[in-house]
């Protein structure tokens, strides 16, 4: 492993797991649990002859930042894309379940500033979704885990993180999105259907999944950033999405939730009216929204750095504030 | 159809040393990579366990594992592999890299 100052100035795109997992907390606090030490593999993919991992593909954890309890959940592209099974899912699911215990004690012994010293959850997404050789049970991982987010609202707050290389995508696109605030690099991607299953199912003319700057165009952090699915745009570092989870800490609860997308009849009102805007719009490509949006010259946005994107983007207006 | 799993003992030499921390893991069980796990044993022998998705090869794991532990003059230790199609080559670098990995956990 890096050193903790080397990891924070790396990329957070290639970064592994584990180093995320590291990095992303203050240095030298992160304590995995459910470690490699502990040989939590999958039962089921031996019998398919598909390799195994010591970790099923989640690093799990909790370490600290600043005086806050924060749980880590990292996933590892590199282990079957990232794919949701069974023994990982329960991992994911069991730090949900600590944080919230926690959150209860807490809140029980300092009942006047619980909101502050509350342990809070940061999800690093790297996966395409379910694990199709454990289907079943890595669906009933979403569904739980989509519960637990849920009964985490004004309790534990939860970030999700996303910019790493296989993206966020399958039914983790759901699940992402479903969290208190999101976070991606420009490099970070969120969706449902993959790009090549698409093309697979749609053919090429629907969708080139050979066309990267077409992928980032609909998939990527900038598109995410004006269609306000994710909040804010960090540069590829794990030290920049670190501050950008130090700066959320900070922020009560009640400031916190404005950040959600789904969760209240307005917001999911909200999203309704974005699909009743496609029909209208009928857009061709993600240019057109951004357009829509009021967006000058949206074919200079894919270019843009980040600084200039974040001065200059015209983002789409949140109707519930 | 199930993964392969390859077992086997090696005897260490003379002056043997075994890791420095309790256990130590490296590497990532990617496509055409692996992972490794080293656990301090109370037996001086290395035990090394395998397990991958080809079939046929054990003589060549046997061979870069036993170069590995007897350069290393290791013993005292357990080695286990996830492998998921790397190449002896790879096997080796991984082999170097977590073992330079634990001495250095020690002086963290």
């Amino acid at each position: 492993m890096k050193a903790w100052e080397e990891l924070i100035s790396s990329s957070f795109y290639e970064a592994t797991a584990r180093q995320r997992a590291h990095g992303l907390v203050d240095a030298g606090t992160f304590n995995e649990l459910g470690g490699p030490n502990k040989r939590l593999k999958s039962p089921h993919l031996p019998e398919l002859g598909e390799a195994v991992s010591f970790d099923d593909g989640v690093v799990t954890g909790v370490g600290r930042i600043g005086a806050r309890p924060v749980f880590v959940i990292s996933q590892e592209g590199r282990f079957i894309g990232g794919a949701v099974g069974e023994v990982g899912g329960a991992k994911t699911t069991a730090i949900f379940q600590m944080a919230l215990r926690l959150h209860d004690k807490i809140a029980k012994k300092y009942p006047e500033d619980a909101s502050l010293r509350a342990p809070a959850i940061i999800y690093s997404f790297e996966t395409g979704g379910v694990r199709l050789h454990e289907a079943n049970a890595g669906l009933l991982a979403h569904a739980e885990q989509m519960e637990l987010i849920q009964e985490c609202r004004g309790k534990v707050p939860v970030i999700s993180l996303i910019g790493s290389k296989v993206g966020c995508f399958g039914g983790m696109g759901f699940v992402s999105i479903s969290t208190d605030v999101v976070v991606m690099s420009e490099l970070g991607r969120i969706g449902l259907t993959g790009p090549e299953v698409i093309e697979q199912e749609m053919g090429k003319k629907e969708f080139d999944s050979s066309d990267r700057a077409l992928i980032y165009r609909t998939t990527g952090g900038k598109h995410k950033t004006i269609m306000r699915d994710c909040s804010f745009l960090v540069d590829d570092t794990i030290g920049a999405f670190r501050d950008q989870v130090k700066t959320l800490l900070n922020m009560p609860y009640e400031q916190l939730k404005k950040y959600r997308s789904i969760g209240s009849l307005k917001l999911v009102q909200e999203q309704l009216s974005l699909v009743a805007l496609a029909a209208v719009l009928q857009p061709k490509d993600s240019t057109d929204v951004w357009a829509h949006f009021g967006n000058d010259n949206p074919e200079g946005i894919p270019d843009m750095e980040l600084e200039e994107f974040c001065r200059k983007a015209k983002l789409r207006h949140r109707e519930v504030e | 159809m199930a993964l392969h799993e390859i077992s086997f003992l090696i005897e260490p030499q003379e002056g043997y040393e075994s890791i420095p921390v309790d256990w130590a893991h490296n590497g990532v069980v990617g496509s055409g990579d692996m992972e490794l796990l080293m656990q301090k044993t109370d037996s001086a022998a290395v035990q090394v366990n395998i397990v991958t998705p080809v079939a046929g090869y054990d003589a060549i794991w046997e061979k870069v594992l036993r170069k590995f532990v007897a350069e290393a003059r290791l013993g005292g230790v357990s080695i286990e592999i996830n492998d998921n199609n790397s190449t002896p080559y790879v096997v080796a670098t991984r082999l170097k890299q977590g073992l330079l990995e634990a001495k250095a956990g020690e002086r963290e």
